[in-house]
């Protein structure tokens, strides 16, 4: 259609015009977009670092030293069957024992002081992790402490959880920010429009007795909003990533511990593009209804 | 072509610029509007260009009550009307070749077409070096005849013209008036406003003649 390159050129040469107040908003939609992005940069690899956690998680089923050979078989059978175990493994006493010491070998005095064997035998269970759900593990921990036999469950995922709902608050609140943001930003693009709505008044009446399609005479204003939100989103991104080098370099080591033998990840692709969608929609969206009186 | 019936128009106070008038021009008619000052001949091309809406009765063009009009369709109306008014409404940031190139974009004709077509209704007004120029760095008289040739450009059903020689040296003024004949000639409607009674003389056709928003020769109403 010759009407949406038309509305390229102009609202292109409108931008130029606008200069000042064009880059304000475009700064706006940046800083809105940085706080957006860098709550999801934050959040994304929070996520993956719990993940990653979660995943290695374990419950620990300790036993009576009493227990039966007959009871523990039982036990065994009980875990496997239940739909949040993935895996069990049994640790006697005495392997125990043996890994305590391979794992610790300069507390071999200590071991070999005690007359008994200190630890108790265990059963090692992994869980799913996938479509899991807290009350499942909880059930679990519960339907283990009334059975017999059983000394302790540990199970640390709990603490872990509990994380992962700090995070989502978290996240809750920063979408509520960015929002808040997204909207002062969206006001500043529309303002900016209107002005050079303002500004080319006589120009749109001209165009409507020539009888220009709507779609002539809205369309560079629309396209306008759509340049300023994407440009301000493509700047963000750009800060975003100069932000992420900075403090990767300044914390990296800490963080790459933090984060076991993964690596530091920043925003995905899928990320990048829906961050400059968003920018061209919400500047889209703005010059719409900044333009509403240009019909 | 076109029909007024009952058509009023009142600005602020009360006062009627137009009043209850009946008109009734031709398809292919070339009419001059006259009058004197203040007579109402400009409100009633504006009232044909839905620049402005009538306060009373209707105006009837092809067959279509333009009061009824959708917004769109108000747009394509406008689209087989060309117009020439005394403010010239030329876009200030635009050049003489684009302001009159872009009543034809508006039709979606190809480049290549619209080039040609603005070309040589620009070199009929006699334009032709100056179509890179800003309406702003331009006479008057020649700012008229680039309005002129965006009027013509689209060939157009309905040409409505006011004063449209106001600006120009008679030599000049007989030639535009060439024009009009020229498109009127094609088919096209022209309605001219003007109080240039040698032009009227000159062109010879149907005068209108317009006092205290009626025609003239009608008792006045008290206003
Ligand atoms: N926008 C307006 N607001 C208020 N009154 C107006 C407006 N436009 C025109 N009028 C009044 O309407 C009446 C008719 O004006 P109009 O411009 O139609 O006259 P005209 O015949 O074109 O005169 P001229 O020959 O001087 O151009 C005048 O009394 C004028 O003062
Ligand atoms: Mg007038």
């Amino acid at each position: 259609m010759t009407g949406v390159g038309y509305a390229f050129e102009e609202a292109w040469a409108s931008v130029r015009r606008a200069g000042r107040s064009a880059a304000v908003s475009i700064g706006t939609i940046a800083i809105a977009f940085v706080t957006l992005g860098g709550f999801l940069l934050v959040s994304v690899n929070v996520q993956r670092v719990l993940d990653r956690w979660l995943e290695s998680a374990e419950m620990s089923v300790y036993l009576h030293d009493d227990l039966s050979e007959e009871l523990r078989t039982g036990l065994e059978l009980y875990l496997r069957q239940q739909v949040a175990v993935a895996a069990v493994e049994y640790v006697s006493k005495e392997r125990a024992l043996e890994r305590f010491r391979a794992d610790f070998p300069e507390l071999l005095d200590v071991t070999t002081a005690v007359a008994q064997n200190p630890f108790p035998a265990v059963f090692e269970v992994r869980l799913r992790t996938e479509g899991m759900d807290a009350s499942a593990v909880d059930d679990l921990t519960t339907g283990l402490a009334g059975r017999g036999g059983v000394a302790d469950v540990r199970y640390d995922r709990r603490w872990l959880t509990r994380l992962t709902g700090i995070v989502t608050s978290a996240r809750i609140a920063a979408a509520v920010i960015a929002g808040v943001l997204m909207l002062g930003a969206a006001f500043t693009v529309a303002a900016v429009v209107r002005l050079s709505l303002h500004a080319r008044r006589a120009e749109i009446d001209i165009m409507q007795l020539v009888g220009a399609p709507f779609s002539y005479i809205r369309g560079p204003f629309i396209v306008e909003g759509l340049l300023l939100g994407g440009a301000g989103a493509a700047v963000a991104l750009l800060l975003i990533g100069v932000l992420y080098s900075a403090v990767g370099r300044w914390l990296g080591p800490d963080l790459t511990g933090l984060a076991g033998a993964g690596q530091l990840h920043f925003l995905g692709l899928r990320e990048g593009v829906i961050m400059i969608l968003g920018g061209l929609a919400v500047g889209a969206a703005a010059g719409t209804v900044a333009s509403r009186s240009a019909r | 072509m076109i029909e007024t019936q009952g058509l009023g128009k009142i600005y602020g106070r009360g006062l009627y610029a137009l009043r209850d008038l009946n008109l009734t021009i031709d398809k292919g008619e070339f009419v001059f509007l006259t009058g004197p000052s203040g007579a109402g001949k400009s409100t009633l091309l504006r009232l044909l260009l839905l620049q402005e809406r009538p306060t009373e009765g209707d105006v009837i063009v092809a067959g279509r009550n333009l009061s009824r009009l959708t917004r769109n369709e108000v747009q394509a109306y406008r689209r087989t009307v060309g117009f020439v008014f005394q403010d010239f409404k030329l876009i200030a940031t635009k050049t003489v070749f684009e302001n009159v190139s872009f009543a034809l974009r508006v039709l979606g004709m190809p480049v290549e077409q619209q080039r040609r077509r603005t070309y040589q209704v620009l070199k009929w007004v006699g334009l032709q070096h100056r179509l890179n120029s800003r309406p702003d760095e331009l006479s008057g008289g020649e700012q008229q005849r680039v309005a002129i040739a965006r009027a013509l450009v689209n060939e157009p059903h309905l040409v409505l013209a006011d004063e449209p020689t106001g600006n120009l040296d008679p030599d000049l003024s007989l030639e535009i008036m060439n024009l009009f004949r020229d498109i009127n000639a094609s088919g096209t409607t022209v309605v001219v406003a003007t109080h240039d009674r040698e032009l009227i003389k000159w062109v010879g056709r149907r005068v209108v003649q317009l006092e205290h928003g009626q025609l003239a020769g009608l008792p006045e109403a008290p206003r």
